[in-house]
Parts: structure tokens; C-alpha cells; sequence
């Protein structure tokens, strides 16, 4: 063949200015997160030109996936307090990979979530100011705003994908990331639901999408937002259900359905008019009876996980989990509600100036990798509902409850993070038990002895 | 992103102006005429346009890819990378971005091969030479070239908006819809915001149809200028046309055209 495709010099050239990732920054032996689209280190500049943290995700595979190549459109055009910051990308042309390089964000939800299910099984309280669920909800609610006033669409919000940063000048502050699955939904090109088999991970998934619904929407993103508000107040993923496999091409799913109706109460037409124009409708009249979820509703739920019927936090949490996707609120909306304008009000710092009680970020090893796969997270999650309330049956009726709803997961092996004493975690001796079981109630017993600590507002 | 095109890294960075062309292109145009130069240019937008319809690209995608490719060789020789490989390395980009999907790979090239050899065969003689591996090496130094800028702002959208303001008129948006098409063989798209190339394509289009919309035009708030700027760069290119007759004249103009250089030999 005979045409050059590329100019040696100009080769040269580009080769000589480009600045490789391994020669800019140590993180080797430094993997602290792997998701479903990439491995995450923790990197430091080599020239020690400032000393911050960096988080390097590198992409799964080789080349410009199309997660990639959105992940880098998007970020590369958004610009919000709570949006994760994408600072440069890196292309590595001797073995194909693509590493984005990133803030670095010591916390996660999935994993604070975690260390407070931890907690309430061991009966150790976690010292949290009062206001931290609030303060976390309204800045994932403003980030998700900022997206959806700019035609973006997240898609797969879940706990893992909210980080907050740790100690240093955002100290305490919401970063939404994974954008790997996000898109523009203005004029999609072609229907959403053709592209990707599978999207959001089945509990966060909005009851519109296992219905079948081609398109996503704003609502399903809220609806997302709901489940992680009620997994902040119980500890609990609210819409929990034994998954064997996340990919699959049927956008039905009969037992999260099931599950979510366990929690919500079977849709009633008034309530979800559009319902019958969901494709998989005909199939939900055929799986489900009505009459097996007359007892069941928002309110007794999240009653047995002492949230009040009447507290401001149930009502907006109610608005967010509507089943009606055309009902559900909006961001905007969510953003001024009553429960945001209440004491304590929503602070910057979602810590509120108090100290961390979360463990940093661990290095995983090669055997850990496996293990802490985002996959894994999945059935860690369900292991851990499902193990830790169990091993301390009898202990409290509150745990119990919680756990009825589940106990048909088989014993799985326990999972790591028990006995420690891990950072931050207060001996609770000599503190009444029924302050000590619940995320939500442990707020409260913090505020009432630290309320001085909650100045910084927004 | 539709929301957003004043903080849009198209806005903060490729809008480029006048003089940063001409600088760049200095040694290009130090071999080939201003015209010669734009002739090239005309003749890849239509290889893109033709390679995105095989693969039936809608055409926000196809100009996505066009603007892709004006915008690398903004910055860069003629000579650097082949323009041959770069087309279609644009439209691989372009469609991932904007959200059509991967093309596969051997899909790709097997419609490079068959366009190339149908449709272009009076400009190449031989058949596309490039394989996925090209493809997947070039498509690294488009994004590196691009800053990793891949959201582009279409006149379409806005264009969709002024003829919905007008008073729907079928006949009006099908041809300012195909000057805007004819845009991208002109600069225009490295140099102005896409809502003033759609008035200025709009104003085309109502002369054309004469339609007297002059009043309408007024109520506009826009810098009149930059659009009689714009009008008169699609109206050269129409001028261009008009004499121009590319399978005579495309093969001597690529083998003109500055070509990469492999490794000196030592
Ligand atoms: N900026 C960051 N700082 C610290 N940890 C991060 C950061 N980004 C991601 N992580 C960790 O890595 C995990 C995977 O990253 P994510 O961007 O969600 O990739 P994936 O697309 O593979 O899910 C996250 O759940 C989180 O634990
Ligand atoms: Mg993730």
C-alpha cells in the first residue's frame, strides 16, 4: 500500500508533547475502587508540585468505548459544584487505554451506607450531625438539577456513583460521577433503550423501566433519587431484591416489581393512568394479583423504620417515589420543599464541620479486585441485608422487620467488616438501644448533644 | 447540553477567528490556492456526507463528524494524517458522541471500500486502503487534536426554532435545512455560534424563495453583520460551484495535495 496515513514527523512531534499519565503521577499499588467500566486508583503528582489526592480511572478495555467517549463528552462540558470534575484525560497509545483523571473523593455512599449498616448490627452507634441526610440530598438534588436543566440524563444513580469529598477545602461535599452511562435526551437519535441492554442497577430502577418504557426521562433519574433518600434514612436499599444476573436484555424483572409493590402497594389506575400504556402491562396483569399488597404502603414501611408518617423528610420522600412517572417531582421542585428550609438546615459540608466518622478509602489488593467488583457490591449488599440482621436475630424487633422482607436469600458467606473497631465508631455502652439501631434515629441523638456544631448553612 | 452553548467548550474554545485560520494554514496554502484548498475540503465534506448516509447517520451526526474533521486540520497540515483516514475516523467518533451507537469496525471499512469505490472512483483509482487498526490509531490523535471537545453545536436545532417562528413553511425549512448542509463546506462552522449560521442559512434560503422576510429579520437580535458575513461565504461557495467540476479536477488537486512523509531514510 502506498499512502502514509500519518506524517512521521508530525508522529514524532505529538509523541514527544504528550505527557503519560505513569510519568506524571504514582498510583501503582493504589486501586481503590472498580465499577463495572473501569478501575479506580488514588494518585499523587510526581513532581509534588501540590500534595492533593487524585482519583485515576482508568477505562475498562481497550480504545474509546462509547461509555468512555460519553463519560469524556459530557464531563469535558459540565461544570458544577456537585458534579465530579474530570481534570485532564490521559491516552495511552502503546497499550490502547484511556485514563480519566479526576478529583479525588474519600467517601461514597455505598460505602457510608455500609459502615452504617455495620454499625447498627453491632449495635455502635456512628456520630453524624443531624442534618447530614438532608445536606446529602439536596446537593445530589442540585447536581441532578444542573444535569437535567442541561439535557443530560445520569441513568445510573445508586449509592456507589455519589461520592463526597473528604477532608480539604470541599470537605464534606456532594460529587455526582459515573457518567459513563449518562446521555443528552433531547432528540435521541434513536430509541435509549436500544442502546444499552441494561441501564441502571435493577433497585434503583424506576417502575416505568421494568414496565418496559423505550425512553428515559428526568423522573426516572428522581425516582433513583428517592431510593437513595430512603436507604440514607434506613440504612436499608428500600427496593432490595435478590438479582442473579444484572445483565440481561428483559427490561421486565417480575421480582423487582414484587418487591417494590411489597413496599409501595399495587399501583392503583387513578393513581398511575398511563400505566396501561407500559408494554409489559399486559404481563404485570398476568404475574401479579392486586389483592397480595392490600397491607402494604410507603408509610407502614418507612414507619417501621421509624421514620414519622408526618415528618417533612417522608413527605418529600413520598413526592420523589411516586409511581406515576408523570407525577414524580421534579429537582426544581424537590429543591424547595418544606423539608429544606426546616431545622436543621442543609450545610455545604455535609459532616457540618464535625469529624468524619468513615474510614478512608482502602487499597485493594489483586485478590480483593475480584471481590469489589461493582457486581460484587450487588450481592455483598444483599449478603449484608440479609446476614448481618440475621446473625443477631432476637436482638431488636426494629432489625427484625427490616429483615422479614428478605429472609428467603440463601446463608451466603458473611462478608468482610465485622469485629474491627473501625475510625470514628463510639463505644455505645451506655446509650438506650432503640437510639442505637437506626441511621435516621442516630442523627438525632447526635444533635441533641452536639447542636452547637451546625452553623455552616447554605 | 443543548442548554448551555455559552459555557460549551465550542463556544470558549472553537470558535475560532479569521486570522488564527490563515496563520494556520500558511504552509498548506503555500503549496495549494486559497480555492484549491477549500476544493479539498468540499470534496472530504462530501465523503463524509456519503459515508454517513451508507451507514444511514442522521445528520446532526454526519455534521458532527464534518466538523470533527474541519477542526483537526485547523490546527493541522493537510499532511499530517491522510484525510482519507480521517473521514471516516470522524464519523466512528462522531457517532459514538452522538449517541447512534458503535459502528462495527468491519462495517466501517467495508462501506469506506464500497463508497470509495462506487461513488468516488474518479478521485481514487486504487480501493480504500485503511483497516480498523487505522482507524482505531487515528481516532486517538483526532481526540488528542480535539482537546477531547466532542459535543458540537448544530444550526439545525436553531434553525428548527426561527422557521417555527416564521409561521410553519415546509417549502422555507426543507431549503434552508439543505444550505445549511451546504455550510459545511465552508468555514463558517469553525468561525461562528450555530444560531447565527442558522439565520444567515435562513436568509439564504428566503431570498432564494423570495420571500420578503426582511422585517422579521430585523426583530431579530443579531449582529447583522456577522450574518451577511456568513451569507457571503455560502453564497462564494454557490459562486465556486458554478464553474467547478470536481471529476475533472479532484485527482490532480489530491496529488497536489501535502501528503505525510514517512521516516527519512538514513
Ligand atoms: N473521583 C473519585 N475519587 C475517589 N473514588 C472514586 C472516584 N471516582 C470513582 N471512585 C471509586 O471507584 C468506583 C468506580 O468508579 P465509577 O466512576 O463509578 O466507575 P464505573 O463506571 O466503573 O462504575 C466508585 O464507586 C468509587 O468507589
Ligand atoms: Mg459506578
Amino acid at each position: 500500500m502506498t499512502a502514509f496515513m500519518m506524517d512521521y514527523e508530525f508522529k514524532l512531534k505529538t509523541q514527544n508533547e504528550r505527557v503519560k499519565v505513569e510519568d506524571l503521577f504514582n498510583y501503582e499499588g493504589c486501586k481503590v475502587g472498580r465499577g463495572t467500566y473501569g478501575h479506580v486508583y488514588k494518585g499523587r503528582r510526581k513532581d509534588s508540585s501540590d500534595n492533593r489526592d487524585y482519583a485515576l480511572k482508568q477505562i475498562e478495555g481497550t480504545g474509546l468505548s462509547m461509555s468512555a467517549c460519553r463519560e469524556i463528552a459530557l464531563l469535558r462540558e459540565l461544570k458544577h459544584s456537585n458534579v465530579i470534575n474530570l481534570i485532564r484525560v490521559f491516552l495511552s497509545h502503546n497499550d490502547r487505554k484511556v485514563w480519566l483523571l479526576f478529583d479525588f473523593a474519600e467517601h461514597d455512599l455505598w460505602h457510608i451506607i455500609k459502615f452504617h449498616r455495620a454499625a447498627k448490627a453491632n449495635k455502635k452507634p456512628v456520630m453524624v450531625p443531624k442534618g447530614m441526610v438532608k445536606s446529602l440530598l439536596y446537593q445530589i438534588l442540585d447536581g441532578i438539577h444542573y444535569l437535567h436543566s442541561n439535557w443530560v440524563l445520569h441513568r445510573d444513580l445508586k449509592p456507589a456513583n455519589i461520592l463526597v469529598m473528604g477532608e480539604g477545602s470541599e470537605r464534606g461535599r456532594v460529587k455526582i460521577a459515573d457518567m459513563g452511562f449518562a446521555r443528552l435526551f433531547n432528540a435521541p437519535l434513536k430509541p435509549l433503550a436500544d442502546l444499552d441492554p441494561v441501564v441502571v442497577t435493577f433497585w434503583y430502577r424506576a417502575p416505568e423501566l421494568l414496565l418496559g418504557a423505550r425512553h428515559y426521562t428526568k423522573a426516572i433519574d428522581i425516582w433513583a433519587i428517592g431510593c437513595i433518600f430512603a436507604e440514607l434514612l434506613t440504612s436499608e436499599p428500600i427496593f432490595h431484591c435478590r438479582q442473579e444476573d444484572i445483565k440481561t436484555s428483559n427490561p421486565y424483572h417480575h421480582d423487582q416489581l414484587d418487591r417494590i409493590f411489597n413496599v409501595m402497594g399495587f399501583p392503583h389506575e387513578k393513581d398511575w393512568e398511563d400505566i396501561k400504556k407500559m408494554p409489559e402491562h399486559p404481563t404485570l396483569l398476568k404475574d401479579f394479583k392486586k389483592s397480595n399488597y392490600v397491607n402494604c404502603s410507603l408509610i407502614k414501611y418507612m414507619d417501621r423504620h421509624k421514620i414519622k408518617p408526618d415528618s417533612k423528610a417522608f413527605h418529600l420522600l413520598q413526592k420523589l417515589l411516586l409511581m406515576d412517572p408523570n407525577k414524580r417531582i421534579t429537582s426544581e421542585q424537590a429543591m424547595q420543599d418544606g423539608y429544606f428550609s426546616e431545622e436543621p438546615l442543609p450545610t455545604q459540608d455535609v459532616f457540618a464541620g464535625c469529624p468524619i466518622p468513615y474510614p478512608k478509602r482502602e487499597f485493594l489488593t489483586d485478590d480483593d479486585q475480584e471481590e469489589k467488583s461493582e457486581k460484587r457490591q450487588t450481592q455483598q449488599q444483599q449478603q449484608q441485608q440479609t446476614q448481618l440482621p440475621s446473625q443477631q436475630q432476637s436482638q431488636s424487633q426494629q432489625l427484625q422487620s427490616a429483615s422479614n422482607n428478605d429472609n428467603h436469600n440463601n446463608p451466603a458467606k458473611r462478608v468482610r467488616l465485622s469485629g474491627q473497631q473501625l475510625p470514628g465508631q463510639v463505644n455505645s455502652q451506655n446509650m438506650p438501644i432503640s437510639q442505637q439501631t437506626d441511621f435516621h434515629q442516630q442523627h438525632v441523638m447526635y444533635n441533641n448533644t452536639q447542636q452547637h456544631n451546625f452553623s455552616q448553612r447554605f | 447540553m443543548a442548554g448551555n452553548f455559552w459555557q460549551s467548550s465550542h463556544h470558549q474554545q472553537w470558535l475560532l477567528d479569521k486570522q488564527d485560520l490563515i496563520r494556520e494554514r500558511k504552509h498548506d496554502l503555500s503549496i495549494l490556492s486559497e480555492e484549491e484548498y477549500q476544493k479539498i475540503f468540499i470534496f472530504f465534506s462530501s465523503v463524509i456526507q456519503t459515508l454517513g448516509e451508507q451507514l444511514k447517520l442522521r445528520q446532526q451526526v454526519i455534521a458532527t463528524a464534518t466538523v470533527y474533521f474541519k477542526r483537526f486540520y485547523a490546527r493541522n497540515s493537510l499532511k499530517c494524517i491522510d484525510p482519507l483516514l480521517l473521514a471516516p475516523t470522524c464519523i466512528f467518533l462522531a457517532s459514538k458522541v452522538e449517541e447512534f451507537g458503535v459502528i462495527s469496525n468491519s462495517r466501517l471499512i467495508s462501506t469506506c471500500q464500497t463508497v470509495i469505490k462506487n461513488k468516488f472512483n474518479y478521485a481514487y483509482l486504487q480501493e480504500f486502503p485503511y483497516r480498523t487498526n487505522h482507524i482505531l490509531e487515528c481516532e486517538f490523535y483526532l481526540l488528542e487534536n480535539l482537546d477531547c471537545c466532542l459535543i458540537v453545536y448544530q444550526p439545525y436545532r436553531p434553525l428548527l426554532q426561527l422557521v417555527q417562528d416564521i409561521g410553519h413553511e415546509e417549502q422555507l425549512l426543507t431549503l434552508a435545512w439543505r444550505v445549511v448542509n451546504d455550510s459545511l463546506r465552508t468555514d463558517v462552522s469553525l468561525l461562528y455560534p450555530p444560531y447565527q449560521i442558522a439565520i444567515g442559512c435562513l436568509q439564504i434560503a428566503c431570498v432564494i424563495l423570495q420571500k420578503d422576510q426582511k422585517a422579521w429579520f430585523a426583530e431579530l437580535n443579531v449582529d447583522i453583520e456577522k450574518i451577511q458575513e456568513i451569507a457571503r461565504y455560502i453564497i462564494n461557495l454557490f459562486e465556486l460551484w458554478k464553474t467547478y467540476d470536481e471529476k475533472k479536477e479532484i485527482q490532480g488537486l489530491l496529488s497536489k495535495m501535502p501528503k505525510p512523509k514517512p521516516a527519512q531514510q538514513r
